[in-house]
């Protein structure tokens, strides 16, 4: 313990001086010098990194051209990969129609197109369903809903020549024979039927078209695979109709015709 | 070479140290044109006062070894670097120092003493019979109890004021030359060794005698 003393002062110099003698031996300066030259040795051999040499090259007031160098490549590169930055693409999410049957595919677009006619000419394209069946559209490739309305309407205005010409066959007959148009054609598809259930069938098609497209297809294609003229019950004076025109025409070549409900048969 | 145009930048307190200061950069000259084996003789010059400097800043001789082994080993890599603006000693230093420094905040937490025996023949003896009056084994006991309580206060202060204090009580370097080691101007070293003192003489007023 430090003695009482007053005359002895130690302050705190003192104290630190103190810690100058604290000093290894000699053994620990042979040591140190081996390990020392060992390290010196690893040093000069172990490859010494890039950015160890950064300070000498900045002490060779390299920096300038190398800063601006820098510089001029950051502001490259930032414009140009902020000025043609691509747009974010949104993916088209909606669900793409599953096609069961190729032939589905197929009709799609002429009933599509004969649809569209008839509902632009009601009075004229409605009373020929040859002409319905038959009008060349434009092959429109139906992706989803967005799409298939301004397709739809597109397909409305068109009107093709053959289109016309069927037409008005179809109106000289059934002014001439509209029997025989009756008969051909069905009561249920007579000229107010049809129109109602092309009527009918467009607005469901447009209905569906909005809704669901799957949905619109499948009955697209039912009407097209529906038979417009169903089997045809002829009445008894245009069944002897027929067979007096077939009399006629084949001449004595036949030696007997009989008509039997709705076959006909010939001997000759 | 005129050398006193060299030193112009650093304020080198005295003769001596301005031969001194002339010396190594003789040697310093003769490493840069070739002359390796002349680093060695630097080696020997400084290598205990370089170890001085980190042990006290470390309180650890195993750490303060190898960070010596470190700073010799760069100055040999940046030898060529040395212009002569400082003295070598300082610019030895500053290395020493920076090393340390980074050693200190890379292992923080990791702090723990390994201190060097207390080598009387080179104490003052003045100092060490003001300190104690035993005898014997009872004094080599509070020399070593000193000796714990004055390297525990060390530690408690900051690395720059450890730094500071080492630097001008321990090493003997003038304020400027501490300023010019740590990179701060003189008032900062001196604001920083007042509070060391202030600290030091708090921590250990069991010893002091006034």
């Amino acid at each position: 313990m430090p003695s009482a003393d007053p005359k002895s002062k130690v302050s705190i110099e003192d104290l630190l001086r103190l810690k100058r003698a604290e000093r290894p031996g000699p053994e620990f300066w042979a040591n140190f010098e081996r390990e020392l030259h060992q390290k010196q040795l690893t040093a000069l051999v172990k490859k010494r990194r890039w950015w160890h040499d950064m300070p000498v090259l900045l002490g060779r007031r390299l920096y300038l051209p190398a800063g601006a160098a820098a510089v001029v490549a950051f502001t490259f590169v930032a414009v140009r990969y902020t000025a043609t930055a691509p747009m974010a693409e949104i993916p088209n999410t909606a669900s793409r129609i599953a096609t069961a049957d190729p032939a589905i595919e197929t009709l799609a677009p002429t009933v599509v197109g004969s649809l569209a006619i008839e509902s632009t000419q009601p009075k004229q394209q409605h009373q020929d369903p040859v002409a319905v069946a038959s009008t060349p559209a434009p092959a429109v490739e139906v992706r989803d809903t967005a799409e298939l309305m301004p397709a739809i309407l597109a397909a409305r205005e068109v009107e093709t020549p053959s289109a016309r010409s069927i037409a008005a066959n179809l109106q000289r007959l059934e002014q001439s024979e509209p029997e025989l148009v009756n008969s051909v054609m069905g009561s249920r598809l007579s000229t107010p039927a049809r129109v109602q259930t092309v009527a009918s069938v467009e607005s469901d098609m447009e209905r569906s078209a909005v809704s669901d497209s799957g949905k619109k297809y499948r009955l697209i294609a039912r009407y097209a695979d529906r038979a417009l003229s169903p089997e045809p019950s002829a009445p008894a004076n245009v069944r002897d109709r027929i067979a007096r025109r077939l009399g006629d025409d084949l001449g004595e070549g036949i030696s007997r015709i009989g008509v039997v409900g709705s076959r006909v048969s010939l001997k000759f | 070479m005129n050398l006193t145009k060299v030193f112009t930048k650093t304020a080198i307190t005295t003769p001596e140290r301005q031969q001194e200061a002339d010396a190594d950069l003789v040697v310093v000259r003769q490493v840069q044109a070739g002359d390796v084996a002349a680093f060695d003789r630097l080696i020997v010059k400084y290598r205990e006062r370089v170890f001085g400097v980190v042990y006290n800043l470390t309180a650890n001789r195993e750490d303060a070894s190898d960070l010596t082994q470190d700073t010799f080993i760069k100055a040999f890599q940046a030898i060529n670097r040395f212009q002569g603006n400082c003295s070598f000693f300082t610019w030895l230093y500053k290395i020493a120092v920076n090393t340390t420094l980074g050693h200190l905040r890379k292992n923080r937490l990791r702090s723990f003493f390994s201190l060097e025996k207390l080598n009387e023949d080179g104490t003052n003896t003045e100092v060490l019979e003001q300190l104690t009056d035993k005898r014997g084994a009872d004094r080599d006991t509070y020399l070593r109890e000193l000796q714990e309580k004055l390297n525990e206060a060390l530690q408690k202060l900051s690395i720059p004021h450890r730094t500071v204090i080492t630097l001008f009580e321990i090493d003997g370097l003038s304020h400027s030359e501490i300023a010019e080691v740590v990179g701060c101007s003189e008032g900062t070293v001196r604001s920083r060794l007042h509070y060391a003192k202030q600290f030091l003489q708090g921590e250990l007023g069991k010893y002091l005698r006034t």
